[in-house]
């Protein structure tokens, strides 16, 4: 290298080369199936003690689950429409994530959308063809997820404030502002919700509450797939998120990735909420926090290694538990809540077994 | 007592909990760590509040026991992850609030659904609380509000005077360097781990004091709030004070507005939703706070040690 040139950029080829090889899981050798195993069996060991705690026992809480999560066509209808809202929350936190930015706040973006799906369908006028109405409504509330997601990115952009604090600060607004749509902007009368939207997204599996929600996740995943694998944006993140220094030396706007992907975060976790609202649920309810959705979102991108594709059966597999608790309600008595426990147990020993990791840019060390 | 007595006392009431949490999250923070799990540390030190009052006679002190217990076990658990297995901070401080979240409202349904609740006892300082205004304001409150204060003078004595503070600094900018010079980084974030889980615990003890009964997600981002605190407050245990007292009169502001003529008119759900907002502006106005280097990074040292 001749003195007062610039040190020669790593081939392109090379830098793809390495870049691929964290989109891919890397490595899947009997000694990483081990330890994901050993993971699961550390969990539904910690799980099964504290059943016992509780007074029910794990054989009848695995079938109730099992049963109530996959045991029929009806169930297992109940838990891809939960996975198609998991998988939305996932690509929320999956897309940031690879930029080593910290979007926490899919909970309060899926809510806003949510809020904004009820706001748009309760104002439209009537006569709109369904299709027309329902597609109205879903931009509506995609751009509003990405409103609310944009605000903690700008200021990520701009004054450099900790996207984490800033996002779920966002998120505490949202649900502010929801709880304030049941009990005060839209109420439904005695029940404790908000009125129901007029319009409802058609049913695709007969038997089944099966809605167009599914699909729209599942192409949205494909869209987040091909983002992230297939355009300059994706590469651009993924730059980001292996070194920002480097990726900034060679020309990319770290501002831009950081709005640019909470932006998109914030799209996809307002699909969930719309998808919800008219693919679900037709209403906001009281104690909808409880389901944190969003928060589960992390775990459904963590478990698939921030990769699209794997986000589809991740969120099976957590809407799964997630529907099998109403299950282990009705059969135990247990708060529904209690599938979150599984689900953050598994995903803590999966960071212990060091199977979920993030590179740290040598300079900062 | 007049509106603005009764606003700013309680305002001092409701910034205990935060206050506690932060001067916690300000030790954690100052020897290189950062915990986003301390919502659910404050939450699971609020359900072991709510514990030890349902099964401990009524005593809001068996109660502070049961959480700083929790908050000890918080303590050792995200440390061991934090620190010992070096994983993501923030990733796995949120997955620790799922957990808690799951954990205290499944616990909760099941063992104190009819809560008893608890206060601390009163204390009146002598003298001056007989001052006219602030003698109401400031000198009957609480024995833990005048706790968390003093705790505020300690941390400060803690981290600008001591050995401890000077390490701590050293293993949060430059750990590296902190080794060479005989530090045993690894050590030194256990402690201030598990001592700050243990004051955002009793935060959480206080939480469930000033309003009684336990519900789901009963923080409600106060701890998140805290973390903002910490930032706001340049990592100064004493600015801590003011910035929690700050959030602490926004909060009371819901419970006051009818009281207060112009705020009366304003939606009680903006009125709750203020200090966020409130945080989402300040953080604008902190941009030159700096985290130290090193927080978040997790730290390998080059030989072993425990």
């Amino acid at each position: 290298m001749t003195a007062g040139q610039p040190a020669a950029l790593p081939p392109r080829s090379r830098l793809e080369e390495r870049l691929r090889s964290l989109t891919l899981p890397r490595g899947i050798t009997l000694w990483s199936i081990l330890r994901v195993l050993a993971a699961a069996a550390a969990t539904l060991l910690i799980f099964a003690i504290l059943l016992q705690l509780l007074g029910s026992d794990f054989g009848t809480a695995f079938n109730a689950v099992t049963d109530s999560a996959f045991g029929n066509s009806f169930n297992f209808g109940q838990t891809l429409m939960m996975a198609s809202i998991l998988m939305c929350t996932g690509l929320a936190a999956a897309i940031p994530f690879r930029a080593q930015l910290w979007n926490v706040g899919g909970e309060g973006q899926m809510w806003f959308g949510a809020f904004v799906t009820i706001g748009i369908a309760l104002n439209l006028p009537k006569g709109w063809p369904t299709a027309l109405t329902i597609a109205v409504i879903v931009i509506g509330a995609m751009v509003a997820g990405a409103v609310w997601g944009l605000i903690p990115g700008i200021m990520k952009a701009t004054v450099n404030a900790n996207e984490v604090i800033t996002s779920l600060m966002m998120t505490f607004i949202a649900i502010e502002l929801g709880t304030w749509a049941i009990d005060g902007i839209w109420p439904q009368g005695a029940s404790n919700e908000t009125e129901s939207v007029p319009v409802l997204m058609p049913n695709i599996w007969e038997g089944t509450l099966v809605t167009w929600g599914l699909p729209l996740a599942v192409i949205a995943v494909v869209v987040g797939w091909a983002i992230m694998n297939r355009t300059k944006l994706g590469f651009e993140i993924k730059a980001v998120g292996l070194n920002n220094r480097a990726a900034e030396m060679n020309g990319m706007s770290t501002a831009k990735v950081a709005i640019v992907t909470f932006a998109l975060g914030g799209a996809f976790a307002g699909l969930a909420g719309s998808i919800f609202i008219l693919g679900i649920n037709s209403a906001l309810p009281a104690g909808f926090q409880l389901n944190n959705f969003g928060y589960l979102g992390i775990a459904v991108a963590l478990v698939a290694r921030l990769n699209p594709v794997w986000i589809i059966p991740s969120a099976i597999l957590f809407a799964g538990l997630r529907v099998g608790s109403d299950g282990l309600q009705a059969s135990t008595g247990l708060s529904t809540t209690v599938g979150q426990i599984l689900i953050g147990l598994f995903v803590i020993l999966l960071l212990a077994f060091r199977l979920i990791r993030f590179s740290y840019p040598e300079a900062a060390r | 007592m007049s509106t603005s007595q009764t606003l700013f006392s309680l305002g001092i009431a409701l910034m205990v909990p935060m206050l506690f949490a932060a001067l916690g999250e300000l030790i954690i923070e100052k020897s290189g760590v950062l915990n986003v799990g301390i919502e659910g540390v404050m939450l699971i030190g609020a359900f072991g509040a709510a514990v030890g009052v349902n099964y401990g006679d009524g005593s809001i002190w068996i109660g502070v026991l049961i959480a700083v217990g929790a908050g000890l076990v918080c303590g050792l658990i995200l440390a061991l992850l934090y620190v010992r297995l070096g994983t993501d901070q923030i990733v796995t401080g949120i997955m620790f609030n799922i957990v808690a979240f799951g954990l205290t409202t499944t616990l909760s349904a099941k063992y104190v659904h009819a809560s008893e609740s608890a206060d601390f006892p009163k204390w009146n300082i002598p003298l001056v609380h007989d001052l006219p205004w602030v003698g109401n304001v400031l000198f009957e409150q609480d024995v833990l509000v005048y706790a968390s204060v003093a705790l505020a003078f300690g941390v400060f004595y803690l981290m600008r005077r001591t050995w401890f503070g000077l390490y701590a600094r050293a293993a949060s900018e430059f750990p590296r360097a902190a080794e060479s010079a005989g530090l045993n980084v690894w050590r030194l974030r256990y402690v201030a781990v598990i001592v700050g889980c243990v004051l955002t615990a009793i935060g959480g003890a206080q939480l469930f004091a000033n309003s009684g009964g336990f519900v789901a997600g009963y923080t409600n981002g106060r701890g998140f709030i805290a973390l903002a605190i910490v930032v706001l407050a340049r990592w100064n245990p004493l600015v801590v004070v003011l910035a929690s007292l700050l959030f602490g009169v926004t909060q009371a502001l819901q419970f006051e507005a009818d009281r207060l003529g112009f705020l009366g008119d304003i939606p009680s759900h903006i009125l709750m939703a203020l200090p966020y907002i409130l945080v989402l502006v300040a953080v604008v106005f902190a941009r030159g706070s700096r985290y130290p280097a090193a927080v978040g990074i997790p730290f390998r040292p080059t030989r072993s040690s425990t």
